[in-house]
């Protein structure tokens, strides 16, 4: 053989003995050990893929939408349903002017399509090396999401929403499959094409090579006839961007602009909305056509469609009957109660039919609200559960029943250890300041003057009343560490209101100022107001902050539905703010209660928050605001009773 | 020590190997074909669904509208001097229905097997056929569908590991990948922009099967042509499961 040949041999066969050698060690070290777990019930031990590294988008696709910026009343493409239609046009992009919207961050779909840099890296176990989480960093937002990949469940429904979303994985073939839920309401294009808060979307991660395709189906019950599909490609860069932060500070954008004002368009007169179509010379129907315009011989069906047809899609259409909330129901109905933490020693318990927090701490627990009063037992057992105190204090939102039915029950299972012997108890004649003559059997129970009063016209049981209320704007207590504030907030849902502040915990109970569930509850007999709820509405904002992109920071606990933050509250603010718009518009040209509702002045809302059917319909909402702003035409709002 | 470890990994490596060997073997199994050992079904209808690049899609854009798409200079004098009647006249309507053009078309497909090695699609849009040929290359050159090689495309490790079941998880699934050459020079976008006919495209057919039963294939395509592109561009695109041929229409190429 020759000599340089083999030398060769030798060589290979060297490399060889070494690679075996090598193979067959770790094989040893690994048959000494456990096999480790299936990180999850479909997910192999190992990934099918990695994603770990740089990712930049290449935007071959919608490149001028994603950089420069998508064009107004620009919708093709999209299986936008009546109500999505109607929110797009409805929306005016100096809304982003608004405070409270200047760093809305991109909800997932949208923000896998933004311009901007991308990493992935993996989180494994440090000690079986299994793999836990992949996360994936956005530049634009700075969007930080993580996909678990541990098998853990989704959250239940009463939990926070967030712009990323709650986001689990599994290896399905050559794929990364990931499911997400929790979304908060955002853009699936951003000229105000809507995307609601119940969407759920599904991705498909697929490397080939260097190249990255991202695809997004996103199921959206509110906005879309079907689901929407989408992908998005992205190529490998070995080394780092160096660029991935994207700061938000929000400020006046516009001085001197009006409180309380949110931009949008009225139905039917979007200014721009044939610009997009004039300018490509398209017809107007085109980008108005949800689903169709997605399909072959699309362009064939627009023919047939007239002028007039196309601009009917402006508005809503005229005599259908109102849709109802396609929203998923966060309340449990299992007949048990349930336990969100909120933050530090603050939670929410869900199931009585109204939301209820509880603080605890070295004093007695702070309970806002009680529920409706059908699983009390149930309430002070979970209550038992986070407080080694009884329940000492008790304040209520409201005087409605899903807010105080249980004032009774957890009333009689406190007691307040403060007042024994006090000057208040000792000369309190039983039976006329309520309980404060017997603390040591019961909770004390503040609120709003109004609301005792309510209660007693109401004939409330005495012992579900509460004796400590405060007249004017404001009720404060040092209690557990924090200070806790009751703000008055006049003619919002009733003439009671209150807003209850934990300062340090940063968290607002709302009560039934803010729902995530249905229209607000605007109780017109019982002293609310339109106006007096956008004013509330305000309030919370005034007070709340975000923690990072418009989310976090200061929780809101609804009187219904999940826990909120700034964000859920805004967008509820803007629907009542362009509702009584719309209404107050109508009233000014002289329109009847009659022409006010065939005009469906909530039809891009209703898929959202609409009913047709218990105790507070949409048809009853929009009554409540006509005859609220016809009365406050007639007669100030009152202060207070 | 280090002689009696190695001795010891030798010896459990050939009793491994000697395991292997052991007993009567097996009649060796057939080969599979392309199509017998397909990693994912692609046959049947599937429709377009035109959610991205929509406009240009759709309608055909305006001259000179070549935005997202990576045109160098002479792309861009192509592109503007696009003149749909001089192809008419040139009968060659079906500029924009070759295969880097075909499936940006709003269509339908229709996926079969034409035999055990090659997949057939039709479009009803400009009824055109790709051919897509595993092993040798399938097609006919400088026409509009050019010349493809399919492969079943699986994500594998570089190097086997000598030890059994040591190679980590098996992998289902994956994707088809096509490499198409010697295209007639044709329309990525009705409006006239043009590829060369040296372009190369390489494409990977995946399909995803979503909760609530809707199937979707999504071709990812690069196309790199160097004598019109400065870089290679890159797009995905979508299709839906049909479960019959409705909307099945096939209709001629068209110019504008």
């Amino acid at each position: 053989m020759h000599r340089a040949l083999r030398e060769n041999a030798m060589r290979n066969l060297r490399a060889l003995l070494c690679v075996c050698l090598a193979a067959a060690g770790a094989s040893l070290l690994a048959q000494g050990q456990a096999a480790p777990p299936a990180a999850g019930a479909d997910t192999p031990s190992g990934p099918a893929i990695d994603l770990s590294g740089y990712w930049t988008p290449t935007m071959n696709e919608d490149g001028m939408e994603r950089g420069a910026g998508s064009e107004l009343a620009d919708y093709g493409g999209f299986a936008l349903n009546e109500a999505g239609r109607l929110w797009a046009l409805s929306y005016d992009p100096s809304r982003v002017t608004l405070r409270n919207h200047q760093c809305d961050a991109y909800v997932t779909p949208y923000q896998m399509r933004a311009t901007g840099n991308f990493r992935a890296w993996e989180e494994r176990d440090p000690h079986d090396q299994r793999l836990v989480a992949i996360h994936w960093w956005a530049q634009v937002t700075e969007g930080h999401r993580v996909i678990w990949m541990d098998g853990r469940p989704h959250p239940p429904a009463w939990a926070p929403h967030t712009f990323r979303g709650f986001s689990t994985g599994k290896f399905v073939g050559n794929a990364l499959v990931v499911s997400t839920t929790h979304l908060k309401q955002g853009w699936l294009r951003r000229n105000g094409t809507p995307e609601s808060d119940q969407a759920t979307v599904t991705e498909f991660f697929v490397r080939h090579g260097d190249h990255l395709t991202n695809t997004t189906v996103v199921t959206d019950p509110v906005y879309l006839t079907e689901p929407q599909l989408r992908s998005n490609d992205y190529y490998r860069t070995p080394v780092d961007h160096g660029t991935w932060l994207y700061a938000c500070d929000d400020s006046e954008q516009i001085v001197g602009r009006a409180p309380g004002v949110v931009p949008h368009y009225p139905f039917g007169k979007q200014p721009y909305v044939r610009e997009y179509s004039q300018k490509y010379k398209l017809p107007l129907a085109a980008t108005l056509s949800g689903a169709a315009s997605m399909y072959p011989q699309f362009q064939e069906s627009l023919r047939t469609t007239t002028e007039a047809a196309a601009a009917a899609l402006l508005q809503p259409a005229p005599g259908r009957p109102d849709e109802v909330s396609k929203a998923v129901d966060p309340e449990p109905r299992d007949g048990e109660i349930h336990v969100l933490p909120i933050r530090g020693n603050v939670y929410m318990l869900v199931g009585d039919g109204g939301n209820i927090v509880v603080q605890t701490g070295d004093q007695g627990a702070f309970v806002v609200d009680t529920g409706q009063g059908k699983l009390s037992d149930k309430v002070i057992a979970a209550i038992d559960k986070l407080s080694e105190k009884p329940i000492q204090f008790i304040a209520n939102t409201s005087f409605h029943a899903e807010h105080t039915g249980g004032n009774a029950r957890l009333g009689a299972a406190g007691m307040d250890p403060s007042l024994p012997g006090s000057f208040f108890v000792n000369s309190a004649p039983r039976g006329v300041t309520g309980f404060f003559s017997d603390p040591l059997r019961h909770a004390t129970m503040m609120a709003h003057n109004n609301v005792l009063i309510r209660m007693q016209d109401a004939n409330a049981p005495a012992d579900a009343e509460p004796a400590d209320t405060y007249l004017e704007e404001h009720r404060r207590k040092f209690h557990n560490g924090d200070t806790i504030e009751l703000f008055y907030e006049p003619n919002a849902i009733t003439d009671g209101d209150s807003l209850v502040v934990f300062r340090r915990a940063d968290v607002i109970v709302a009560g039934d100022i803010f729902t995530t569930t249905q229209y607000p509850v605007i109780d017109l007999k019982n002293g609310g107001s339109v106006e007096g709820e956008i004013k509330a509405l305000n309030d919370i904002l005034n007070r709340t902050n975000y923690e990072h992109e418009g989310e976090g920071g200061t929780y809101v606990v609804p009187g219904h539905g999940f826990l909120g933050d700034e964000h859920e509250v805004v967008e509820y603010r803007d629907m009542v703010v362009i509702v009584r718009d719309r209404v107050k518009t109508m009233i000014d040209a002289g329109a009847t209660p009659a022409q006010v509702k065939a005009a469906r002045v909530t039809a891009d809302y209703d898929t959202r928050y609409g009913s047709n059917t218990g105790a507070w319909t949409t048809e009853m909402f929009v009554e409540a605001v006509y005859n609220s702003l016809k009365a406050a035409g007639a007669t100030p709002a009152r202060a207070g009773r | 020590m280090h002689a009696a470890i190695v001795a010891a990994v030798m010896t459990v490596t050939l009793a491994a190997l000697s395991a292997q060997g052991r007993g009567a073997a097996p009649p060796p199994a057939p080969a599979p074909t392309p199509r017998s050992g397909a990693l994912i079904d692609l046959t049947g209808y599937w429709v377009s669904l035109v959610t991205e690049d929509w406009r240009y899609r759709q309608f055909t854009p305006p001259k000179g509208d070549y935005v997202s798409i990576p045109l160098n200079a002479a792309g861009r004098k192509v592109a503007d001097a696009w003149d749909p009647a001089k192809d008419e006249a040139a009968g060659e309507q079906c500029k924009a229905y070759g295969a880097a053009g075909v499936v940006r078309i709003p269509t339908r497909l229709h996926v079969t097997w034409q035999d055990d090695t090659t997949l057939k699609l039709d479009t009803d849009a400009g009824a055109q056929t790709r051919t897509l040929r595993f092993g040798r290359p399938q097609g006919t050159a400088d026409s509009w569908q050019g010349v493809s090689v399919a492969s079943w495309d699986q994500p594998r490790p570089i190097f086997a590991s000598p030890i059994p079941n040591r190679g980590g998880p098996a992998i289902k699934g994956g994707s088809l990948k096509v490499v198409t050459t010697n295209m007639k020079p044709g329309y990525l976008r009705k409006n006239g922009v043009p590829y060369s006919a040296g372009a190369v495209m390489t494409e990977y057919f995946d399909r995803f099967d979503v909760p609530g039963g809707d199937s979707f294939i999504v071709v990812t395509a690069e196309l790199v042509d160097p004598e019109y592109l400065t870089t290679p561009y890159w797009t995905s695109t979508h299709f839906k499961r049909q479960s019959d041929a409705t909307g099945w229409r096939p209709t001629p190429c068209t110019a504008r």
